[in-house]
């Protein structure tokens, strides 16, 4: 058995921010990076499927795309109990479509039972990535998960998501599949400080990429929108405010 | 960052007579237990409040006169040249950091004790001291009152020569020149007593002769107590002070105004349990209406825009801090930096002024383990070295009080990792649910404040949920190990009255509860009558009495004690408390120690009375507020069951224990004991504290050698 986790070290913004010189991203000296909320959900989703189903020489494998600095999230899926990782070495802030390409072939190397992802990132929240990733490895796939239940034999899931307004989804799934993780589909499990010191011994692979193509998309500019002019308050009963809306829409449309 | 543009007023330089003050931040006279004769201490304590943007820092109560010593209280004092000598320090340090140096020239009148000099006092009129048992004055005759206005001129003198650039006449907590001022101290019938202007004669002389012997160069600050609630007998507002500020405006410099006599001073220094910020207002600005000095006042302001509304309302010109000094010294600069959430906000315990009501040791601070320790351990509270064995990972357990400061500090030190590992789901210990008690609410603060610097420490985390055992301790992979995991109160009736449990006394009953019971774990008072044993003699009885008597219940408050809760006159919170639990109904039995518990009733003798004959008070339950014990389960099993050798085994170089697991003890103290170690963490022997300075005459001479 195997499970890829594909994580993400993303940006937390402290209380200041300022852009780079070309207005394209946030400059990094203003910022914290953390390993993303939703990929260490996956993380103890994997390793506790291992540990319930899995044997010896059963692996859970993180991959990430980024510089040297991204394997500090890795390690600490690897505190948490990973096996090894996979890094593509590559610049931080790709875009989704980008990262899934670049992620595509290591995973498919890997030949895994089962790939995970978090749901969507806390700095970009595209929810994209997933998706793509799963498209291009040509997997099945259930997005915003928040219950499995595997039979590795039959090569069958059942899985539980979670839809709008509060109503869940059942539905099951032939495996290997792609499952885009949900937060509170666990509580991720703390590493021992033997643990952490043990993942930095674990083994991290670098892999060059492919070309990855086009970007699907260019920041042109990172900006703090301007401040508006104001709210304004209307007064009156229903009927008052319901025109005077209309009449500021016209003129807005003008 | 930088300062918000909103607090600019707050750094606005101001005049005070002949002397410019840098911005509107004061420190107002307050003791700290070093007097004239720790002059380094005093010196380095006020000196790290001028480091941190105190435009003008004070002395504590500056006695003039051997007849005004306050022994066993610890007051600066300037009766000599040795005095200017040593006080001189304090100034040129408070120079060096561009603030101005004040005096808080002081004659006590009957609340002198005189133990030390065993001179006499002199007072308005022979009544002993409301404050101070057994204190008489010498009634002053026209000569004394020459003689006294004498003294305070020389110390003046003295005061400029050691560096002052502010000289007070201080008046207010009832000392001599406000007891001319106020009917209640002064009962003569010459031109000092009666009318207005013979109350006010001594006061405005005494101002004169000072401002004329160093008010060229000399600011003249006046304190004055402006209401000290005791009707027709007290000073009042608008019959004495009023006047007064008009009587003597052209020859003040500045105005300190607060409220308050000494006997219950609680009303000026405001516990948080009673009073919110700012609670002096109304008077400050009732003084600065009619004066056209600068007024200053303290009111536990710890909020810059309280501060800026202060000013901006017209009621105070400087913003003056005590306690919220003590609790952080750095408060100015970090408005002035923008760093707000690095303000360790004072939570108004007052456990500071429990010291100086004591006698004398030098003061503690719950937020500022540092408070104190500038000069004789060298510790900064903004500024720490990293640890000589800053590379190894340091496991707590226990984020309590201790806990989170150990671990703080830990961080701050540079540890490689520190894990802060509690069962409960957040940080906080005792602290998540003491706060809840009647009047505790800014006791979070505890919690807020370390929470808030953890969360910013890269190498502190903290590890919620989880509750290790010996083996979990011994295989997390830490090279220090500090366990904090804190006390309970006793479930049997333990007690430091008969050293035995009480009869009876049985936690696991549903009758029979513990404060920890009720305020974390919601177990149930049954019925309608309760009986609290308190053995403790601090804030828990009183404050679980005050709880159940405002859900309706009838409850009696027994302690062993010859009164409640005793500790809390320390604190200034008993007159008050007194009040609450008084109007609540609450039965207070003192000098009683129960013999024996059982559902329905509590059994108990007069501790004086040799033939113990029993009486039984209902009680359809019990809160044995007896005594705590140290929850050192945990530890015994390191030590004792695994051995420290093994835990050497596995790398471990030390593990230690800090706050209530070693012996429950205030919170103050237990943040001691974790900043403590966290301080000494890379010494040769981190278990025992290193010396401290202690500032006293050595006798040269050679030591005989054994």
């Amino acid at each position: 058995m195997k499970i890829v986790v594909c994580v993400k070290q993303v940006a937390v913004l402290g209380d200041e921010v300022e852009f780079t010189d070309d207005a394209r991203d946030v400059d990094p000296d203003y910022l914290d990076f953390a390993l993303n909320e939703w990929d260490s959900n996956a993380t103890e989703e994997a390793l506790r499927i291992r540990e319930q189903l899995g044997g010896e020489g059963d692996e859970v494998v993180v991959v990430s795309v980024g510089d040297t600095q991204v394997e500090d999230a890795m390690r600490r899926c690897l505190a948490m109990g990973a096996d090894r990782g996979v890094r593509v070495d590559f610049a931080r802030s790709a875009d989704p479509i980008t990262v899934a390409r670049l992620l595509a072939p290591v995973v498919r190397h890997e030949s895994p039972d089962l790939v995970f992802c978090g749901v969507q990132s806390s700095d970009a929240v595209q929810a994209a990535t997933g998706t793509a990733l799963a498209e291009l490895l040509g997997l099945p796939r259930v997005a915003v998960v928040t219950r499995i239940e595997w039979d590795p034999s039959a090569g069958r899931a059942t899985v539980q998501r979670e839809l709008e307004g509060g109503l869940l989804d059942v539905t099951e799934v032939d495996t290997p599949a792609l499952l885009t993780i949900q937060t509170g589909i666990n509580q991720p499990r703390y590493a021992t400080l033997r643990a952490i010191k043990q993942a930095e011994e674990k083994q991290i692979d670098v892999v060059s990429p492919d070309e990855p193509g086009d970007p699907a998309y260019r920041v042109r500019r990172m900006f703090v929108p301007p401040k508006g002019e104001g709210a304004q308050i209307l007064d009156g009963g229903p009927a008052d405010i319901a025109r005077r809306i209309r009449e500021i829409v016209a003129e807005q449309l003008k | 960052m930088a300062r918000d543009p909103k607090y600019d007023i707050l750094f606005e330089p101001i005049r005070l007579g002949p002397k410019t003050m840098k911005n509107r931040f004061y420190q107002i006279p307050h003791c700290n237990g070093f007097g004239s004769e720790k002059p380094l201490s005093q010196a380095y304590f006020r000196a790290l409040k001028a480091e941190g943007g105190y435009g003008a820092c004070c002395t504590e109560y500056c006695s003039i006169s051997p007849e005004s010593d306050d022994t066993h209280r610890v007051s600066a004092r300037l009766w000599d040249d040795d005095d200017v000598k040593n006080l001189s320090v304090m100034c040129d340090m408070l120079h060096e950091h561009g603030a101005l140096a004040a005096a808080e020239l002081w004659y006590g009148g009957p609340h002198a004790p005189c133990m030390e000099s065993r001179c006499v006092p002199r007072g308005p009129s022979q009544i002993p001291s409301d404050f101070e048992h057994l204190t008489y004055p010498k009634e002053m005759d026209k000569d004394d009152i020459r003689e006294v206005q004498q003294l305070y001129v020389d110390a003046a003198k003295r005061a400029r020569e050691a560096g002052f650039d502010i000289v007070y006449v201080y008046g207010s907590h009832s000392y001599l020149p406000q007891q001319f001022l106020t009917p209640y101290y002064n009962r003569r019938t010459d031109e000092y007593g009666g009318s207005f202007e013979n109350r006010a004669r001594f006061w405005r002389e005494t101002i004169e002769q000072v401002r004329e012997a160093v008010g060229d160069d000399t600011a003249i600050a006046v304190r004055m107590s402006t209401d000290m609630f005791m009707g027709d007998a007290g000073t009042q507002l608008e019959r004495d002070c009023l006047p007064f500020v008009e009587l003597v405006d052209e020859i003040v410099d500045v105005w300190d105004i607060n409220v308050s006599g000494i006997s219950e001073w609680g009303e000026d220094a405001t516990p948080s349990r009673f009073y919110p910020s700012g609670r002096m207002l109304p008077w400050q600005e009732a003084v600065k209406k009619v004066s056209k000095k600068p007024v200053l006042g303290v009111g536990r302001f710890t909020s810059p825009d309280l501060m800026v509304e202060a000013i901006n309302g017209g009621k105070l010109d400087i913003i003056a801090t005590c306690r919220p000094s003590i609790s952080d010294p750095w408060l100015p600069r970090k408005i002035d930096e923008g760093r707000l959430d690095d303000i360790r906000e004072c939570i108004g315990c007052n456990i500071c002024i429990s010291r100086w009501e004591i006698g004398g040791p030098p003061l503690i601070c719950t937020q500022n383990a540092t408070a104190g320790e500038e000069y004789r351990r060298g510790w900064h509270p903004e500024k720490f070295e990293t640890a000589e064995n800053a590379d190894n990972d340091v496991l707590v357990v226990g984020a309590g009080p201790a806990g989170m400061e150990c671990a703080m500090i830990l961080g701050k030190r540079g540890m490689r990792r520190v894990h802060l590992v509690d069962a409960n789901d957040d940080m906080g210990g005792i602290m998540r649910w003491i706060p809840q008690l009647p009047g505790l609410g800014e006791w979070a603060r505890v919690v807020n404040y370390r929470k808030i610097q953890i969360d910013k420490l890269p190498n502190v985390e903290l590890i919620p949920g989880t509750t290790l055992d010996a083996n979990g301790v011994k295989e997390y992979g830490a090279e220090i190990v500090v366990i904090a995991t804190g006390a309970y109160w006793a479930t049997d009736g333990l007690n430091g009255c008969t050293h035995d449990t009480i009869p009876g006394a049985d936690a696991s009953q549903p009758w029979c509860v513990t404060p920890e019971q009720i305020m974390r774990d919601g177990k149930d008072v049954p019925g309608s009558s309760v009986v609290i044993v308190d053995n403790d003699g601090y804030f828990m009885g009183v404050s679980l009495a005050e709880k159940l008597a405002s859900e309706g219940k009838k409850v009696t408050l027994m302690t062993h004690l010859g009164q409640i809760a005793p500790y809390m006159h320390f604190t200034l919170e008993a007159p008050n408390q007194h009040r609450k639990l008084h109007k609540l109904g609450v039965d207070i039995v003192t000098y009683h120690m129960p013999s024996r518990i059982q559902q329905g009733s509590v059994t108990a003798t007069h501790v004086y009375d040799e033939e113990a004959h029993e009486e039984s008070w209902e009680a359809d339950a019990v809160v044995l507020v007896t005594q705590r014990r140290s929850d050192e389960a945990l530890y015994r099993e390191l030590k004792d069951r695994v051995g420290f050798d093994a835990l050497n085994a596995e790398g471990i170089t030390g593990c230690y224990r800090i706050g209530d697991c070693e012996a429950p003890r205030l919170i103050a103290d237990c943040i001691f004991s974790g900043h403590r170690l966290a301080r000494e963490i890379d010494s040769e022997n981190p278990e025992v504290p290193k010396p401290f300075i202690r500032e006293r005459r050595v006798i040269e001479r050679e030591l005989a050698v054994a």
